[in-house]
């Protein structure tokens, strides 16, 4: 893999101002990246129809699969300088469909006060 | 009476924690460019944070003699800012390793993480259980109603817990914006921020109103027993080095 043509080799050593190399967009990876996280989550947990959890692809081992293989994806693009920040944007989004997205905590917190 | 305006509300909370994470992500833009760093890998490494950070919260608390399975616990369990740290603290390392990045992050997402802190724990002292009954006039009364959504006993004046972590969030973030500079090694202010949260939280742990798993104690709370040591070893080589050296030269 040429995978150092379009950006130079990153180094520390210089602390003043420069041009830092793009290596893709952050912004579009992040939000794409949740936003096909979010369709694949309502995909999987509506299409059954309710009760949700016990029928759709999230009740087995396989609910991780189609996540381990986004995270796979966005760790290569992340470490890959010209793709470093679509891949850090996608590994954002994917955070904040971790922490934001389906089931919450509050929602767990009012199941167990009924 | 100060109540909880928005007990139980999933959306309030979640808002929060997304504002709270934009909040740290910008910070840390700025300060990287405050700081003249210019390096690509820089991105990818907050993204391994975030990422591996919220996995952890997710998964590392986990708890499997509920039998739940953890596809359900991904969606409706519980979520832990401990377990998120663990995560995000695996996360980074395992960024910096596969970029190849070497030197030290800590300075630079410490003030950023404190800050999330401060905003997603917002989230939580608008929507949680607040803590134990309290006789201090501070308390917050939840009604009948609000008790019923979060498990807590109603009319009574309870510790709000939450706001006294915003406190010292707060306080951190304020204090690492003044020293962040001035501390000697690189990595020393996350290693300070990190004890200091350990230690604090350990003792407000005993007002949160969190499940008692063992001689009094939460899960979190001996989780902390377990790693304050690793803590204090590691503040104690950054405090303790440079004053032993000076007294060996004092003594030669």
């Amino acid at each position: 893999m040429s995978e150092d043509q379009g950006t130079p080799p990153p180094t520390e050593r210089g602390r003043g101002r420069q041009r830092e190399p793009r290596g893709g967009y952050l912004g579009i990876g992040t939000a794409s990246g949740a936003l096909v996280l979010y369709i694949l989550y309502l995909w999987a947990t509506i299409r059954d129809g309710p009760p949700p959890w016990p029928n759709s692809i999230f009740a087995g081992p396989a609910a991780f699969v189609p996540v381990a293989v986004y995270l796979g994806v966005a760790v290569v693009l992340a470490i890959e300088p010209r793709t470093s920040r679509t891949g850090a944007g996608m590994l954002i989004g994917l955070g904040i469909f971790t922490l934001l997205g389906g089931g919450l905590c509050v929602g767990a917190l009012v199941q167990a006060g009924r | 009476m100060i109540g909880l305006p928005f007990a139980g509300n999933g959306l309030v909370h979640a808002g929060l924690v997304g504002l709270g994470i934009g909040a740290a992500l910008l910070f840390y833009a700025y300060e990287k460019r405050r700081r003249g760093l210019t390096d690509p890998r820089l991105w990818p490494i907050a993204g391994f944070a975030v990422a591996f950070g919220a996995i952890g919260s997710r998964v590392l608390t986990w708890d499997v003699f509920r039998q739940v399975s953890l596809a359900d616990w991904w969606g409706n369990g519980d979520r832990s800012i401990l377990a998120g740290l663990v995560g995000a603290w695996f996360g980074v390392h395992l960024g910096k390793r596969l970029t190849g990045y070497r030197e030290s992050t800590g300075d630079l997402l410490a003030p950023a993480v404190a800050l999330a802190l401060v905003i997603g724990r917002v989230g939580c002292l608008l929507t949680e259980l607040p803590g134990t009954p309290t006789g201090g006039s501070w308390g917050i009364v939840l009604t009948p109603a609000q008790a019923a959504l979060t498990g807590a006993p109603a009319g009574v004046a309870l510790h709000p817990s939450f706001a006294y972590e915003i406190f010292f969030h707060l306080a951190a973030f304020a204090l690492m914006w003044r020293f962040r500079d001035r501390l000697p090694h690189p990595g020393d202010l996350f290693i300070c921020f990190v004890s200091a949260y350990a230690v604090f939280r350990f003792f407000v742990e005993f007002v949160r109103g969190n499940e008692v798993l063992w001689l009094g104690m939460s899960r979190p709370q001996w989780f902390l027993l377990a790693v304050l040591p690793l803590l204090v070893w590691r503040t104690w080589r950054m405090f303790g080095t440079p004053l032993r050296r000076e007294v060996e030269g004092t003594s030669a």
